[in-house]
């Protein structure tokens, strides 16, 4: 089930589309937010306020990369390793990520503080290597400076 | 020359609707309401403005489809997915200068009879998703989009749409599809968007950048705009730089700068006074250059006669410590990841292709995988449904065309020599 | 006009159409994989490229508009190489594991690789691997087939409107999916199963039985089990059917089908098959106890069975008179067996006393609608719904009784029709439908505020009189509306604003209308809504050959071509054909039948394929007076609950070993053929048997015969021959003479006193599920699997308040009986009601129903039957 606020929040979103299934994307956010990732539930309670099929939510999803199907970290560290970050170094970094935390690509610490997400071009090529902590640019990173940003996040 | 599209982003509130108004900002929409919607899109065709999201279709012609299409109502699209590895050129505008992109929207909205636009804007932009939202609600306060915009009764309402992680969104007709709640995945064409585009209406889709053009085309006139930079591709161009160079960054020039000239005038040269080994001249899917072979104007319409293309605009520089053989693998273990899916020779291809790439970098390769790659991107060219499957087989075979020898050295020596 | 020219063949198109269209209308073959021709084009595979003059590019044939002056090439050498190259990227995932795959022979990869393949494969790295899944009880997936064509996926969205499936993830990862990621548990079509070009998805029910090359057989024949009338193909090997199919391009179900029709044959194999006549010889029993005794009969030979069926009837008519026998006639039986029984009630035995289960509701309301639009009203083309700019539906969802008419409400919704509902229907929730659910047995009140407020809107036309005078008392305002039914004003107004707005409305009337209190004001309602919107009117039916028992006569009061028995014309008419006397009285409703069995003045029943004792509201007290009449007769394939009360049982030919013809629900006379073959005999012949033994001249050889006096006797009928029906010109009124001018004054009557669903207590409705129908499907080991037991469902309140799980066991009782059954939680069910489905053994929601008549549709009232649930079971 949704909250309150979160219905009344796609109510409003879903004010801003023709089709009720265009607010889909938006919605399968809302219900990323609420439920931390999507799940059957999830995908339920999307299908049930946009009256689309609730296969067909699954499939929309699974689609795209930033809708999470399992549960994350409080933190989510999204280090990119395309190609101007990984010939400037990414992939050694997140070598350090999982030697010094335990942070595999795609996995959670076991205190449940971060997961590591692998991403395609974040657009900070100019400042390469990049990553996202959640909805944060950290760029011309170092093993020292993801050091002092991690510090950061409880 | 003194910026436009990059104004005052140094300043920390240039996204703020006062700063904009106060270096000159809004002046360009009453301007453009004095003249008729047609006047508008004479005058961008006079400017020779092409899209800058990497085909370089120019705009007006694009205008003038929709314009024809009598089916209401109309819908412009604003393409900020930004998808193309190595590209960060609309990040500024999206962050620092959100009111010109909105103001070009307008403009643009009113000269194609669009009553409703769209911000498609990548997922991976959070920070732009709120700065875009707080733009367009002053905007909202300041009578410039609404339903009376500046007591002119002209109509326009903007919305920001956030996208989740696709680079195939960035294609016109997935980027439509995504937009209506699917999967991103490209339209058959035709019909075209201009005719039956988002929600089966008339639909313009162009770049940040593009739009970014227009106040600036409304303010000098498609004339004298069509006077900067190169006679056959004109206007301002935002080119970003990254890689082995010492300034790495976004820079304002004009349309048609000589690639040699960005890296080594604008960006400083090669890092460290290393040797240039090869340059990705417009994101990671255009044909790579060696260093021999970037004496070439920027735009879009040189660069296909010098082996490669302009794309975004991105341009990646690559020293003598890069491996291209795994730069080739990177570029294609990206394109399996977003291939949509729908086609055969992408969806499979892409796969087939990084891995022989892969056993070629980790030193498993064998004799004939080169032709092997030869042949399966063969099979795949000219044969996917949209251009992404496209660039992951010319991908190939340009590495393969210009640094072969790489290859080769890699399976002769059953390792990577590279660090 | 359009010409292009294909591999230097010039082509001339009359209308716009592909290239692949066009090429194949000349006969050219260009591959395809992800083309379907029931399926919205996707261009997916990239099989059919080829070559256009003048555009560099190759082009899809399967998307790409021919254009005028195009010049295209399909058999080039690049071609071959794009083919070779395609089939290579679609095998490298593809397990080579064709001499296990059930497909072989029939896969379109297999052929396509044989004619254009590579000879051998070059991609070095593991194949992905996935398990086949035997999750669902019909399908069988061994996914590591697919080829990502998606057919199934446009399939089951785009014409089946299930959306069950969807393909998951994207790229090379793409895999097809249900929403559980596992089971399907869906609508069971297996509509995906007829697209599907590979062996990735295919019917578990035949899975390592046969390879399609082995069939032998294949006859075209019509659905057994609902009025829809679907084509069905069925293949044969050895006499056993082996698979259902549909056929492309078949007038009603054009390749749909349902799970039934497809997956509900394996009755006709079933080892429980009655085989030989059997007499009883010992003391009868309830049919619940039969299990407990083994020797209930012995086996005889039909010469044994016949005559003493024959003796023991002239005795009875002898002894009590022509009206102390009756007869039920059966709506899964042709129209050739129904005019021979009716015929035999009237001839050999003297009496109209005939009816059928068609009196349960579809009989009386047909005759009420008729009434008063004109004889024909109801026999509307069933594609036509897809057409209509509106569906509005009441009594029933569509998609379970008819499932392939549901569809055609669905493609209404998806043609951007509108549907509205009166209630809530779960299969009609996909097309997101304007629902107007008024609180249990409000309806009337509601439909009256509806025939009110149309009447205000749109004025009388002055058409219809006799109709008008009553719609002119109709006078309900939406306060009653909205305080009785609990409707708010808004929801009403939006309804009535499409409602009125609608062009070309179609109305659908399911059986709980049709079986409400006040039935026949019900029908006046909706017949008067139809009227004011001036649409059509679909009377769903449950059973293949409803409408055609009527059409043959198989009621008290009509003769074969519906003509009323009580008219002197019509009686003359078939006595001259007949050469024989016909009853003038009326004869019994099947109602009627029990009750004057019970009072003892009817003394022998024949029932040919019903199962009254089970399938009648009350079924418990049908059951013990048939149990005490002197004489039963039951004619069948199954020893039914009935058939285990009677005196002698004539086993039958079902419809898989017979020929004939069934009348759908829009009047559609369609051929019914033999497709394996048994010994024994067909229904008309057992009974025409009977009839000689009687020294009666039943003198018929074959179908054809029968048929063919049907057309010479019924002036509806008059002159068809199954020539005709060949050729699809079955079609009401065929070349007869619909009834015209003998409609009566309208009569109906109100609903009687009644409780009202916001009272608290809980009542019982009837649920018909899609998977099942009646108690054959009970038969059909697949329909089982899929819906194996009796349920009750609650909606959450009435289990939060009982403190009940899903699963959990509950007693539900009514003042008639109690049956114990595991409880599920349904969302679609109200906190007023509980349903009940009246398809298992010793489970039927019928027992626990009282019912009274509407006196005008002759139907049985089954609303308000309180019940009470209790958690647990019953302590022994
Ligand atoms: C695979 C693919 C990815 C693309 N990604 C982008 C993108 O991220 N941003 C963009 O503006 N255009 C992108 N495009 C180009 C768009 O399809 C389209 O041409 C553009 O939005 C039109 O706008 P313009 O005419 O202003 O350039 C992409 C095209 C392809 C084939
Ligand atoms: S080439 Fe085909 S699979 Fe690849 S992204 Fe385009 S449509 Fe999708
Ligand atoms: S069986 Fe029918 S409902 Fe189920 S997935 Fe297949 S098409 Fe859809
Ligand atoms: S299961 Fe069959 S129909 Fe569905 S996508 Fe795969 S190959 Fe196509
Ligand atoms: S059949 Fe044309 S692309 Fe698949």
């Amino acid at each position: 089930m949704l909250s309150e606020a979160a219905i009344k929040e796609l109510n409003e979103i879903r004010q801003k589309y023709p089709d009720a299934s265009a607010a889909l994307l938006p919605a399968l956010y809302i219900a990323q937010r609420e439920f931390g990732y999507l799940g059957a539930d999830a995908y339920e309670a999307v299908s049930n306020a946009l009256g689309v099929p609730k296969a067909i939510a699954r499939g929309v999803g699974t689609f795209y990369a930033m809708y999470k199907h399992k549960p994350m970290g409080r933190h989510v560290v999204q280090l990119c390793t395309n190609v101007s970050c990984m010939i400037l170094g990414a992939e050694k970094l997140s070598d350090f990520l999982k030697n010094k935390y335990g942070l595999e690509p795609g996995g959670t610490t076991p205190d449940k503080r971060f997961s590591l997400v692998i991403m395609e071009c974040i657009g900070a090529c100019g400042t390469a290597p990049a990553m996202l902590l959640n909805d944060d640019f950290y760029e011309n990173l170092t093993e020292k400076y993801i050091e002092e940003i991690l510090e950061k996040y409880k | 020359m003194e910026k436009v599209l990059l104004k005052n982003i140094d300043n920390p509130n240039s996204a703020d609707i006062n700063e904009y108004k106060r270096v000159g900002g809004y002046r360009s929409l009453p301007k453009a309401f004095e003249d008729k919607p047609q006047e508008i899109t004479e005058m961008v065709k006079k400017s020779g403005l092409r899209g800058r999201g990497g085909a370089g279709f120019p705009v007006a012609m694009k205008w003038l489809f929709a314009c024809a299409d009598t089916k209401f109502p109309k819908y412009l699209l604003c393409n900020a997915d930004e998808g193309e590895p190595g590209t960060f050129k609309d990040r500024p505008i999206l962050e620092k200068n959100p009111h010109l992109l909105i103001e070009g929207m307008v403009i643009s909205g009113y000269a194609i009879g669009a009553q409703y636009g769209y911000i498609y804007l990548r997922g991976e932009y959070p920070g732009a998703y709120h700065i875009l939202n707080r733009a367009i609600a002053q905007a909202y306060e300041n009578n410039l989009l609404g339903d009376n915009i500046l007591g002119k009764g002209i109509k326009f309402h903007l919305v920001v749409h956030r996208g989740a992680g696709a680079y195939i969104c960035g294609e016109e007709t997935a980027l439509i599809e995504s937009l209506e709640g699917n999967k991103g995945q490209p339209r058959m064409r035709p019909p075209f968007p201009v005719n039956v585009g988002v929600f089966a209406k008339p639909t313009v889709v162009n770049n940040v950048e593009t739009l970014s053009n227009i106040p600036l085309i409304i303010e000098i006139g498609g004339e004298e705009y069509s006077k900067i930079g190169s006679p056959d591709c004109p206007g301002l161009k935002l080119y970003c730089v990254s890689g082995y160079v010492e300034k790495p960054g976004v820079y304002e020039l004009p349309m048609g700068t000589i690639l040699r000239d960005i890296i080594y005038k604008h960006c400083g040269g090669i890092k460290d006074g290393k040797n240039l080994k090869a340059v990705i001249p417009g994101g990671i899917t255009t044909p790579v250059l060696p260093p021999d072979k970037i004496d070439c104007p920027m735009d879009f319409v040189n660069m296909p006669k010098h082996g490669s293309m302009l794309g975004s605009g991105a341009v990646i520089v690559m020293d003598e410590t890069v491996c291209l053989v795994r730069v080739c693998h990177r570029t294609l273990k990206f394109l399996e990841h977003e291939s949509c899916g729908k086609c055969t020779p992408c969806r499979e291809g892409t796969g087939w292709l990084r891995s022989i790439l892969e056993r070629i970098e980790n030193g498993a390769g064998v004799e004939g995988d080169i032709e092997l790659l030869l042949s399966v991107s063969g099979n795949m060219l000219g044969k996917t449904f949209c251009p992404l499957g496209d660039g992951a087989a010319s991908v190939v075979q340009n590495y393969i065309k210009h640094f072969r020898n790489e290859f080769e050295e890699h399976i002769k020596n059953g390792e990577c020599k590279y660090e | 006009m359009i010409t292009i020219t294909i591999n230097n063949k010039e082509i001339k198109l009359e209308k716009p159409v592909t290239v692949l269209e066009a090429a194949r209308s000349a006969g050219i073959k260009i591959p395809t994989l992800c083309w379907h021709e029931q399926l919205e084009k996707y261009g997916g595979c990239r099989l059919c490229l080829v070559e256009i003059a003048k555009v560099p590019r190759l082009q899809t044939a399967c998307t790409l508009m021919a254009a005028d002056g195009m010049v295209v090439r399909t058999e080039t050498e690049q071609i071959a190489n794009v083919r070779r190259g395609i089939l290579e990227f679609l095998l490298i995932n593809h397990p080579l594991d064709c001499p296990y795959c059930d497909k072989a022979g029939e896969c379109e990869l297999q052929d396509l690789v044989e004619k254009y393949g590579p000879a051998k494969g070059r991609y070095k790295e593991k194949k992905r691997k996935v398990p086949e899944s035997l999750e669902d009880p019909v399908i069988v997936r061994n996914m590591g087939r697919c080829i990502m064509c998606t057919r199934c996926v446009r399939m089951c969205r785009g014409l089946q409107g299930a959306a069950a499936i969807d393909v998951i993830s994207r790229g090379g990862h793409s895999h097809i999916e249900p929403f559980s990621g596992g089971k399907y548990d869906c609508e069971y079509c297996g509509n995906c199963i007829s697209v599907c070009p590979v062996g990735a998805t295919m019917s578990r029910l035949h899975r390592h039985g046969y390879r399609p090359w082995q069939m032998v057989n294949e006859t075209e024949t019509i659905c057994p089990y609902c009025g829809v009338g679907c084509t069905l193909i069925v293949q044969v090997r050895d006499d056993m059917i082996k698979r259902v199919v549909p056929r492309i391009g078949s007038v009603v179900n054009n390749g749909l089908l349902c799970t039934r029709g497809r997956f509900g044959y394996e009755f006709v194999g079933s080892k429980e098959r009655l085989t030989k006549p059997l007499i009883r010889i010992a003391p009868k029993l309830s049919a619940d106890s039969y299990q407990l005794t083994a020797n209930l009969f012995r086996e005889a030979t039909w010469e044994e069975a016949i005559s003493l069926v024959a003796k023991k009837l002239s005795e009875i008519k002898e002894k009590y008179g022509n009206s102390a026998i009756a007869g039920i006639a059966s709506p899964r039986c042709t129209n050739e067996d129904n005019y021979i029984f009716q015929k035999f009630m009237r001839v050999a035995l003297g009496t109209n006393n005939i009816d059928s289960a068609a009196r349960t509701g579809f009989a009386g309301a047909q005759n009420f609608i008729e009434n008063i639009f004109g004889q024909g009203a109801t026999a509307n083309i069933i594609p036509g719904l897809s057409n209509s700019d509106l569906v509005f539906v009441a009594g029933g969802d569509p998609t379970t009784v008819n499932p392939i008419l549901g569809l055609q409400i669905r493609a209404c919704s998806r043609n951007g029709g509108n549907i509205l509902t009166i209630g809530n229907f779960k299969g009609i929730e996909y097309c997101s439908p304007q629902k107007l659910a008024p609180v249990l047995y409000t309806e009337d009140v509601l439909l009256e505020g509806i025939v009110t407020a149309l009447k205000n809107k749109k004025g009388l036309s002055g058409a219809n009189p006799k109709l008008e005078a009553k719609i002119k008392d109709i006078s309900t305002s939406i306060e009653d509306v909205k305080n009785i039914c609990k409707i708010k004003e808004k929801d009403f107004n939006e309804f009535l604003n499409i409602l009125s707005e609608s062009t070309n409305p179609s109305i659908v009337i399911g059986k709980e209308t049709t079986q409400s209190n006040g039935a026949s004001y019900h029908l006046l309602l909706l017949s008067a809504i139809n009227y004011l919107i001036n649409g059509r009117i679909y009377l769903l039916s449950d059973r293949a050959n409803e409408q055609g028992l009527l059409d043959m006569g198989c009621a008290p009061d009509i003769l074969p071509g519906y003509r009323p028995v009580s008219y002197m014309e019509f009686r003359r008419r078939y006595e001259s054909i007949w050469k024989s006397e016909i009853p003038e009285k009326q004869g019994l409703t099947i109602f009627e039948m029990i009750d004057t069995a019970r009072n003892g003045s009817l003394k022998a029943m024949y029932v040919m394929g019903e199962n009254p004792a089970y399938n009648l509201p009350d079924s418990k007290s049908a059951e013990s007076v048939l149990k005490n009449i002197e004489f039963l007769v039951v004619q069948d394939i199954f020893l039914t609950e009935t058939g285990r009360l009677a005196d002698v049982v004539l086993p039958a030919l079902s419809w898989a070993e017979k020929d004939g013809t069934f009348t759908n629900m829009e009047r559609r006379i369609q051929r019914v053929r033999k497709a394996v073959n048994r010994e024994g005999m067909e229904d008309w012949r057992i009974i025409s048997e009977i009839a000689k033994n009687m020294g009666e001249k039943f003198n018929y050889s074959n179908v054809e015969d029968i048929f063919n006096e049907i057309c010479k006797a019924s002036p509806l009928h008059k002159n068809l021959t199954y020539e005709d029906i060949e050729k699809g010109e079955g079609i009401y009124p065929y070349k007869g003479e619909p009834l015209r001018d003998v409609m009566e004054e309208i009569r109906f009557q109100f609903p009687g006193s009644r409780s009202q669903g916001s009272d608290g207590k809980l009542y019982l409705r009837v649920e018909r599920p899609l998977f099942h129908s009646g108690t054959l499907s009970r038969k059909s080991s697949a329909l089982m699997k899929i819906y194996p037991h009796a349920v009750a469902r609650i909606n959450d309140k009435t289990a939060n308040m009982l403190a009940l799980q899903n699963g959990e066991m509950v007693r539900v009782s009514s003042k008639k009986g109690s049956m114990e059954l595991p409880v599920i939680i349904d969302d679609m069910v109200d906190s007023s009601y509980v349903m009940l489905t009246n398809n298992f053994e010793g489970k039927g929601a019928f027992s626990l129903l009282a019912y009274q008549i509407d006196p005008v549709t002759k139907a049985p009232i089954i609303a308000d039957m309180e019940v009470s649930i209790i958690k647990g079971r019953l302590k022994k």
